[in-house]
């Protein structure tokens, strides 16, 4: 256990200059129409206070669906504009969901604490990675977005600036149909 | 003597349309970035709505990664043993794009060209040593629109300090690429190793 603690100090203090050094691109605004619009698979995942929570909860809600990672770099950089969108548009009958991938609530509450915006969306943990393999997930982030009737619409692959103008248009489109 | 005239026409035919299919691999432009403080290098090229960049791994930040996701002892020093990059691709067009990791190859010094092992080769042999972690690496496909962009780690069966040229491929709008990143290196043990 103390081996493991020490390999994560070291992995957060020594090695992350090196990870900062990897130059990442910049973030951009494009979000992709689907060919073939879809439903949105349903599933049941726990969030941050152990709650089951079901995507079918949120029909009626244009809903923004991210797969994430702390570990993930372009992830970290496009939470808080999740969180800028989440605080802009959630009145309007909107959601932001996040799901972390393969991670637990301490590993995501030490990670939340160090974002320069706490975020105040929903974040549930796909422990297994099941319901990112149901989306055909392939790398992270990804990003979809699903209308009121729970139907996929838009996705996005790789970082975005999503309180990006276009974005919040598309997004309050979707909400008024 | 007319049979031969119209098959030479139709040979003349089939390659004019793959050479408008298949273009040759290209030269563009590789820079090339070295760390102020680490010494570990960055490549980084762009061509036909293709923009791929190579990061060098050491392997310390490679047994870290895992280490963390609880992998066994023995799998943590299997990864670390490949010459491993942080690799980003994107799509820097406004047409769709698409990459398979099995079209590509390096080529060692020797001339002789190699398969780049997969996620699903790595996945594969991680699932046989009970390990159900399947992120990190770069995803064997990629189909991106525009504004999509992917990535993740690229693993190279040499030793460190190696020297090597990636072949990669990748089709934009149905039109296959192909590009070469020459003298890539791989990354040395430590930091304090001169590389």
């Amino acid at each position: 256990m103390i081996k493991h603690i020490i390999k994560v100090v070291l992995f957060t203090t020594v090695f992350s200059p090196v990870y900062a050094d990897w130059q990442q691109p910049e973030l951009s605004h494009n979000l992709t129409p689907v060919v073939k619009v879809i439903p949105a698979s349903d599933f049941e995942l726990e969030n941050m206070e152990e709650e089951i929570k079901k995507l079918s909860n949120y029909k009626g809600k244009v809903v923004l669906l991210n797969f994430w990672a702390t570990w993930c770099p372009p992830c970290i950089r496009e939470m808080p504009s999740m969180e800028r969108l989440h605080q802009q548009v959630n009145a309007e009958g909107f959601n932001v969901i996040a799901v972390n991938q393969m991670e637990d609530a301490d590993q995501v509450f030490a990670f939340t604490g160090q974002l320069e915006i706490d975020p105040t969306f929903e974040i549930l943990f796909d422990k297994t990675s099941s319901v990112s393999n149901a989306y055909a997930v392939r790398g992270l982030p990804t990003t979809y977005l699903i209308d009121k009737k729970g139907n996929i619409r838009y996705r996005a692959v790789g970082g975005r600036e999503f309180d990006h103008p276009e974005v919040i248009k598309i997004i309050k489109q979707l909400v008024d149909e | 003597m007319r049979i031969m005239k119209l098959s030479n026409k139709f040979l003349i035919l089939v390659g004019i349309i793959i050479s408008s299919v298949i273009a040759p691999v290209n030269s563009a432009e590789v820079k090339i970035h070295k760390n102020e403080v680490s010494g570990l290098l960055t490549w980084t090229s762009e061509d036909k709505g293709f923009q791929i960049e190579l990061i060098q791994l050491l392997p310390d930040f490679i047994r870290a990664i895992y280490a963390k996701h609880n992998f066994p002892s023995d799998e943590v020093e299997r990864a670390a043993s490949y010459c491993m990059f942080g690799t980003i691709l994107k799509n820097t067009s406004q047409q769709h794009l698409s990459y398979r990791v099995e079209n590509w190859r390096y080529r060692t010094k020797d001339g002789i060209e190699h398969a780049v092992k997969t996620k699903t080769q790595w996945l594969n042999e991680w699932r046989k040593s009970g390990i159900i972690f399947s992120w990190t690496l770069l995803p064997d496909v990629g189909e991106f629109a525009v504004g999509d962009w992917q990535q993740g780690f690229t693993t190279i069966k040499l030793a460190r300090n190696d020297e090597f040229d990636l072949i990669y491929k990748w089709s934009l709008d149905g039109v296959e690429h192909s590009g070469v990143l020459p003298n890539l290196k791989c990354a040395p043990e430590s930091l304090a190793e001169p590389s």
